[in-house]
């Protein structure tokens, strides 16, 4: 099959934040360096020389860019200013725009104006609809129980609902990078993965989710740890909304058993955003150096959320239901487009991506020859000989 | 003759710290001048109306000036043809190229500009004054740049006053094993010219000296030289050993880069020139207490050709011409973490292992690797290179160390591939059973032989790898080397008994200082900046200060002694001719004005000669 060549591709990946590129002479040091180049799985200089050919659809086919976490020791390194490690995050950026089969991310990723706008009309709409959803069946005086403002089932159903929809835009862009990624490219190669193994394997991307164990392995630990925390703050603040939204917003007590895992969850996601905020604004650490627009926009959505949230929280314990209620419906409008756009569309697929790429990458070694093999043509003379 | 002169700048970061406006109030003044334009960076100009405007002011010539003005003479050209006047009377005054880059350059700038205006080509009037010149030639560096440069002076019958701040002449090809790409012994190549300074009537050789000022001007420098006392009287020592045998005090060889030792007093090498021993004041029990203990070595001298108290001697001398030939020193690897190098005993730099690997070394030429010993004096256990120690089974070689790489010297040193291949034949040639991996980037082998050289190390079977390993570490007592083979699109790591690590040239400590004191400049990486790269490659800024060798810029030893051959002939122009140039510093304007309208009347107008 005769490989198709983009040679714009270079110019391309800049706007995803890939500047530097066609500086690398190809030493090979990056991969030297980096503890998770082994065996098939060589990057990122092979990802940077398919980059400075334009092979588009081996790129599109690669699972290495989530193989990397940006610890930046291959940009501290690199004899060229290269930046080794920034190419490897412009791509993760660039693969969530091809897997995104809507092509709204590809819009985000080239215009945070676009990226913008979307967040400013979904805060818009959330905003309106939730005010409506107020002075239409609540009092704003009333911040939980009968006549709540926002009555906390309400929300929760909201919740869920938006909860399908993410599930199924996500699902969508998960099928299609494992159809880049493992089927495509099976097929190719005339190879497949058995069912069994898919299953058998299956408890890698929990696993690779919740522990990040793969993170751990970089040299630098401090970018695992404050990652981990994000993550976990995260996630624990998510299985308290979707589960337990009732008792989050019943007050004016505090109920200790769900409260204090909202509030170690909270102190969790504030300090880490401001944490990842000064290194990108001091750029001593490697991984900071280069901030795309939308990284920002990510932690600046975050940071809204978590601050509005813990001030309702507070203003509901202070007696200020109405307050309280405004300060809710402005954490909402935070909330929806954050999830909204940046789950399917934006940074935070990777959430998704990343376990899946250590799953795939488990799998790829475990495929076996189809049935229906075609017999791939080799050129003449090609053998295995070293140069 | 009326003349208009254009302001054009292409990149004005890169070459215009020119003071422009200055520059142009003073071509406005110039005579023929009638008209002075500033157009800005990069104009985008179209020839018609340029053409109308020489018909109108009724131009003869037209000089476009600028940093780099070439790029915009193909519409002047044209425009002087359509308005049908000679199109060889646009000149160019190039800034860059005639090294008026700086703000205080611009009287520089200036020159060229009047050069241009009358037509005649800036090189041809800004000829600094002819001086004249004392006979005498002061050589500094003793290496083989220094040595080669001071043969081919003194055999010419001139004398030569050779300073080396170290204790004998050689350099560092005296520490070599080999030449590349000839395989040649470099002691027998270099030793008899050592020997043939040593002994040269017209040669007066200083050791333990450096340049301490300069005073005077060129054709005529007094130079006072710094003398570290040597302790030991030359022509009295028989180099019996009876001191260095009795020295209470072992410290690392200098000349072996610390993989053997020495005493307080000892001889570099056995071959050295002067060939005596000598004392090194910093470990010298005797000095450091301030003669209170030791001096052990004085009682047992029998030539009693020892003498410790002795004193730091002034040495002045009138020469004409002064030799810069200072060499070089290699990259210090520790500033590269990931190799290891000071951590792991078996990682080596490329002169260490020159040393190993030399006839004439500690362990006799024999490569082998550290072993653990007990040092009975210090108590400790101790890495050292034993002649019974374990041959190695696998020598991995890294290729630019600390070259080419933004975060280290970026420039090539030019012969680290080279010197790397000869050693994986070493390696090959005396442990025939070994494997020998080379790690490269670029295989830049350049020269007369090289590229062969490069086939014929690849055909006995050195693994050469493309790709630089990136990182060294230890496991299980070996050292375990980590890479990335491109060419067969793997992941290389597996264990290796010796890394060598391809260290890069960086100008000898204390260039920058000598260079200060001669007032000739040094590049961004310190290196000696030559007047012309292409065409005056030896001279310098400073009349009758030349460059020899590595001090310029990395090279082999055959470019070296070209290049010191070449010096001497410059040298010996000056003294036979009895005139030299002078320094392009002390040029005035007003000279090159003169001397440029002088040159005009010889020259029609509408000549090809070139800008």
């Amino acid at each position: 099959m005769a490989t198709r060549v983009n040679p714009k591709l270079i110019d391309d990946l800049e706007i995803y934040g890939a500047q530097d590129v066609s500086k690398c002479y190809h030493c090979g040091n990056c991969s030297a360096v980096c503890p998770f180049s082994q065996g098939e799985r060589i990057f990122p200089r092979r990802s940077m020389r398919h980059l400075q050919l334009g092979l588009e659809e081996r790129l599109q086919a690669d699972l290495e860019p989530w193989l990397c976490y940006y610890c930046g020791e291959c940009s501290e390194d690199c004899p060229r200013e290269a930046e080794p490690g920034e190419t490897m995050m412009s791509l993760r950026r660039w693969l969530t725009s091809r897997y995104d089969f809507s092509g709204i991310s590809r819009l985000f990723y080239r215009s945070w104006k676009a990226e913008l706008w979307a967040i400013l009309l979904v805060a818009l709409l959330t905003g309106v609809g939730f005010l409506l959803l107020g002075f239409v069946q609540g009092d704003l005086e009333i911040y939980d129980g009968p006549g709540a403002f926002l009555p906390s089932h309400i929300v929760h159903w909201f919740d869920w609902g938006m909860a399908a929809v993410l599930v199924i835009l996500l699902g969508i862009n998960c099928a299609r990078m494992w159809w880049f990624t493992m089927g495509k490219e099976g097929r190719a190669n005339g190879t497949h993965v058995p069912l069994g193994q898919y299953l058998a394997r299956a408890f890698l991307v929990p696993y690779h989710f919740i522990t990040q164990a793969r993170y751990s392995r970089c040299e630098h630990k401090r970018p695992w740890a404050v990652h981990l925390v994000l993550m976990l703050s995260y996630v624990t603040m998510l299985v308290l909304i979707m589960f337990f939204l009732g008792s989050m917003q019943a007050g004016p007590g505090i109920d200790w058993r769900v409260h204090v895992f909202g509030y170690a969850a909270a102190l969790g996601l504030v300090v880490t955003v401001i944490f990842a905020m000064r290194g990108r604004v001091t750029r001593t650490e490697a991984h900071y150096k280069h901030s795309h627009e939308s990284d920002w926009i990510f932690l600046i959505l975050l940071l809204t959320v978590a601050v509005t949230g813990i001030l309702q929280h507070i203003l509901h314990r202070a007696g200020l239901d109405a307050a309280a209620n405004i300060v809710y419906v402005v954490h909402l409008m935070g909330v929806v487009p954050m999830l909204v756009l940046e789950v399917p569309f934006g940074k935070w697929a990777h959430m998704a991506y990343r376990p899946l790429a250590m799953y795939f990458s488990d799998l790829q070694p475990r495929a076996v020859p189809s049935r229906s093999r075609v017999e791939p043509v080799r050129p003449a003379g090609a053998s295995s000989g070293r140069a | 003759m009326r003349v208009a002169v254009y302001f054009c700048q292409e990149n004005p970061e890169a070459g215009g710290g020119v003071n422009l406006d200055s520059v142009a109030k003073y071509a406005a003044n110039l005579p023929d001048v009638v008209q002075v334009k500033s157009l800005g960076v990069r104009p985008k100009l179209s020839p018609e109306p340029l053409a109308v405007e020489i018909g109108e002011q009724g131009l003869d010539r037209l000089v476009v000036a600028g940093d780099s003005p070439g790029y915009f003479k193909p519409a002047f050209t044209r425009a002087m043809a359509l308005a049908g006047r000679d199109p060889a009377e646009v000149r160019l005054a190039s800034f860059r190229e005639h090294g008026a880059v700086s703000h205080d350059q611009t009287e520089r700038a200036k020159a060229i500009v009047a050069c241009a205006v009358s037509g005649v080509p800036f090189w041809l009037a800004a000829v600094p004054k002819f001086t004249t010149v004392h006979p005498d030639v002061l050589v500094v560096g003793a290496g083989i740049a220094g040595i080669q440069a001071a043969l081919e002076i003194a055999d010419a019958g001139k004398r030569v006053y050779l300073i080396e701040r170290t204790g004998t002449i050689g350099g560092h090809m005296a520490m070599f094993d080999k030449t590349f790409p000839t395989l040649d012994c470099a002691a027998c190549i270099l030793t008899p010219k050592m020997v043939a300074v040593g002994q040269h009537e017209m040669i007066e050789l200083l050791t333990m000296s450096e340049v301490e000022a300069v005073a005077g001007l060129p054709g005529d420098y007094r130079v006072t030289i710094r003398r570290q006392p040597r302790r030991v009287d030359p022509d009295a020592c028989v180099t019996c050993a009876a001191c260095s045998e009795a020295c209470p005090v072992t410290v690392p060889s200098e000349f072996d880069c610390g993989i053997a030792s020495r005493n307080a007093i000892y001889m570099p090498f056995p071959q050295a020139v002067p060939n005596a021993y000598l004392v090194d004041e910093a470990s010298c029990r005797y000095i450091q207490s301030g003669g209170e203990k030791c001096g052990v070595c004085v009682r047992k001298c029998p030539k009693g050709c020892i003498d410790l108290d002795q004193g730091v001697e002034l040495v002045e001398v009138q020469v004409g011409s002064i030799v810069l030939a200072t060499g070089y020193d290699v990259y210090d690897a520790t500033r590269i973490e990931r190799y290891g190098y000071g951590v792991y005993p078996n990682v080596l730099t490329a002169l260490e292992f020159e040393r190993l690997t030399n006839a004439s070394g500690p362990t006799s030429g024999r490569i082998v690797t550290q072993t653990l010993r007990h040092n009975k004096r210090t108590k400790r256990d101790e890495w050292v290179f034993d002649p019974a120690g374990e041959p190695p089974a696998s020598v991995a070689i890294i290729h630019c160390v600390g070259s080419r790489d933004h975060n280290h010297n970026s420039y090539c040193s030019r012969v680290c591939c080279m010197y790397s291949l000869k050693f994986a034949h070493l390696v090959r040639e005396k442990l025939p059973d070994s494997a020998c991996f080379e790690f490269y980037i670029d295989m830049r082998a350049f020269g007369k032989g090289y590229e062969e050289f490069a086939e014929r190390i690849r055909e006995e079977g050195t693994f050469v790898v493309r790709g630089r390993s990136g990182k060294i570490t230890e496991a299980d007592g070996r050292l375990l080397i980590r890479g990335e083979d491109i060419l067969s699109d793997s992941m290389l790591e597996f264990p290796v008994d010796m890394v060598l690590l391809s260290v890069g040239l960086v100008p000898a400590h204390g260039a920058d200082r000598l260079g200060a004191l001669l007032g000739v400049g040094c590049d961004d990486d310190g290196w000696f900046s030559e007047l012309d790269y292409n065409g005056d490659p030896t001279d310098t800024e400073r009349g009758g200060v030349f460059v020899a060798g590595a001090c310029q810029g990395p090279k082999d030893i055959p470019d070296t002694v070209a290049q010191a051959s070449a010096v001497a002939a410059g040298a010996l122009r000056s003294i036979l001719s009895g005139r030299g140039y002078g320094s392009m510093s002390t040029l005035l304007l007003s000279d090159i004005e003169a001397r440029a309208r002088e040159l005009a009347v010889g020259m029609g107008p509408a000549a090809r000669r070139g800008d």
